[in-house]
């Protein structure tokens, strides 16, 4: 049992470093949170300190009957005011926090749009909505207010070293609002079990300086430069890719799956799971259901050799 | 007065003299503190949510705000008459320093006013409580 124990802290701790670390002050409102939670952690080791030295002081020592009328107001003052005292000072604290990060005001408004096992990612801007998927990339020092449903079941967003979470509800709309305050690719997941591939559903959260998120957004914003002749994009159509998948300036406006219409400009394949490298996306038309169980999109497997080679190449220039 | 070192005799046979809920002797003083709060919080939910529903969800909570504080006050006062009750009638006190264990009327009425006069204070609390996120928060 102890040997179980002992061999489960390592686990537990892997999960408190890099990308998904929820104490990592990458956000404002995941700041807040984590002070909250150091002050009661160490509030706790004090007050537990204490308390059992005092236990162990207790047991230690010959009953004095003439310190009843004393022991009896130290546990009136120390048992019960003191505690009621801390508790009402920390939920006054906490809902203060929750208060100041539940906001429905962003410098930019991000839908996104759970779905099984990816999310649709739509950005507000002046000029129209840029769509695109599976990768979320946010200004530096910006509130980003998110506008969060969800298409067929409940999921959840969350960001832990950002903030959050805050579920995805079907026909309906959460806000949560999110002020990165540290550059960096931060892990985002569903929080909110989904059906099979719901562990499989994640995202980079890619946080950025203003200007090259600009640039970046500018470029997403535009359609892609596909070639009439394009045999790689002829093969998309050919094999039905454009009946579910969207490549904005083609004839590909599937409403399925996620846009690709920059999909190499993304860090991952399928939802933050996999490397953006010609290989996986080869796996993943041939072996979809080996890479990701379960999902929408049914396998190619007998997609092979020179056409497959061109379609891959096709979709890695989509950037 | 009717509290005293002794118990009196109970007859309601003089008019005028009819019987009262929480009396000495009576268990209906230990529920009603607690009850009062868990009415306040249930009017506290009422209140808000018939107040977001009218108002659309993002609405100012300003009123209800003031509302739910309003109701604590009463339902404090409530719970205090109760507390002022626990002793008077049952000689309630609040640290007991000896144990109660003698089986008489007296022993027992002081037994329930003490824990009587607990659940008051645990009552008020546990409206402060309610109270509280009711002024913290000023959306729906
Ligand atoms: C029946 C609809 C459907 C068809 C047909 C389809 N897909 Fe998909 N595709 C999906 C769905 C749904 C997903 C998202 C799966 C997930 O991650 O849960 C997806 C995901 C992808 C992704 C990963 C996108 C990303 O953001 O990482 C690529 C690449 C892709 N499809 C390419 C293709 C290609 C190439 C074809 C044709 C050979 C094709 N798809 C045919 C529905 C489809
Ligand atoms: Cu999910």
């Amino acid at each position: 049992m102890r040997r179980g124990i002992l061999l489960i802290i390592p686990a537990l701790l892997a999960g408190c470093d890099g990308r998904h670390n929820w104490l990592a002050s990458a956000g404002a409102e995941a700041q807040r949170v984590e002070e909250l939670f150091w002050v009661l952690l160490l509030g706790a080791a004090v007050i537990w300190s204490l308390v059992i030295g005092a236990a162990v002081y207790a047991h230690r020592r010959q009953v004095d009957p003439s310190l009843e009328t004393q022991a009896r107001r130290f546990i009136l003052w120390g048992g019960a005011v003191f505690p009621t005292v801390v508790v009402g000072a920390l939920l006054v604290w906490g809902l203060v926090i929750l208060r100041d990060i539940t906001s429905d005001e962003g410098d930019l408004t991000v839908r996104v749009d759970g779905e099984r096992w990816w999310w649709r990612v739509i950005y507000e801007t002046p000029e129209g909505d840029v769509v695109t998927a599976n990768e979320i990339r946010l200004p530096v020092d910006r509130t980003a207010l998110f506008r969060l449903t969800a298409d067929d079941v409940i999921h959840s967003f969350w960001v832990p070293a950002l903030g959050g979470k805050m579920d995805m509800i079907p026909g309906r709309e959460t806000t949560l609002a999110l002020t990165p305050i540290q550059t960096g690719n931060w892990g985002g997941l569903c929080a909110e079990y989904c059906g099979g591939a719901h562990a499989l559903m994640r995202f980079d959260a890619i946080v950025m300086e203003q200007d090259a998120f600009d640039t970046w957004l500018a470029a997403e914003a535009e359609a892609a430069q596909v070639a009439g002749d394009d045999r790689g994009f002829e093969i998309f159509q050919e094999e039905g890719c454009g009946a579910c998948h969207t490549i904005r300036g083609t004839d590909a406006q599937g409403p399925v799956g996620p846009d690709l219409t920059h999909l190499a400009a993304r860090e991952k394949l399928g939802a933050g799971i996999y490397d953006m490298t010609p290989e996986t996306m080869a796996r993943w038309i041939t072996d979809t259901h080996e890479m990701k169980p379960d999902i929408d999109m049914p396998p190619y497997p007998d997609l092979q050799g020179d056409r497959l080679d061109r379609l891959v190449a096709f979709l890695m220039s989509l950037d | 007065m009717r509290h005293g070192s002794d118990k009196q005799p109970r007859h309601f046979s003089a008019p005028g003299d009819a019987p009262r809920v929480i009396d000495q002797g009576s268990v209906w003083i230990l529920v009603a503190a607690p009850s009062i709060w868990a009415a306040h919080f249930l009017l506290s939910y009422w209140v808000a949510a018939i107040w977001c529903a009218k108002t659309g969800p993002m609405a100012s909570l300003f009123e209800p705000r003031w509302i739910i504080v309003a109701l604590g006050l009463i339902c404090t006062a409530l719970i205090a008459w109760l507390g002022v009750i626990a002793v008077r009638r049952y000689g309630g006190v609040f640290v007991i320093f000896e144990e109660i264990t003698d089986s008489s009327e007296r022993g027992r009425d002081r037994f329930i006013g003490h824990v009587a006069l607990l659940l008051c204070v645990l009552s008020v609390v546990a409206i402060g409580f309610t109270v509280i996120p009711g002024l913290v928060f000023a959306t729906c």
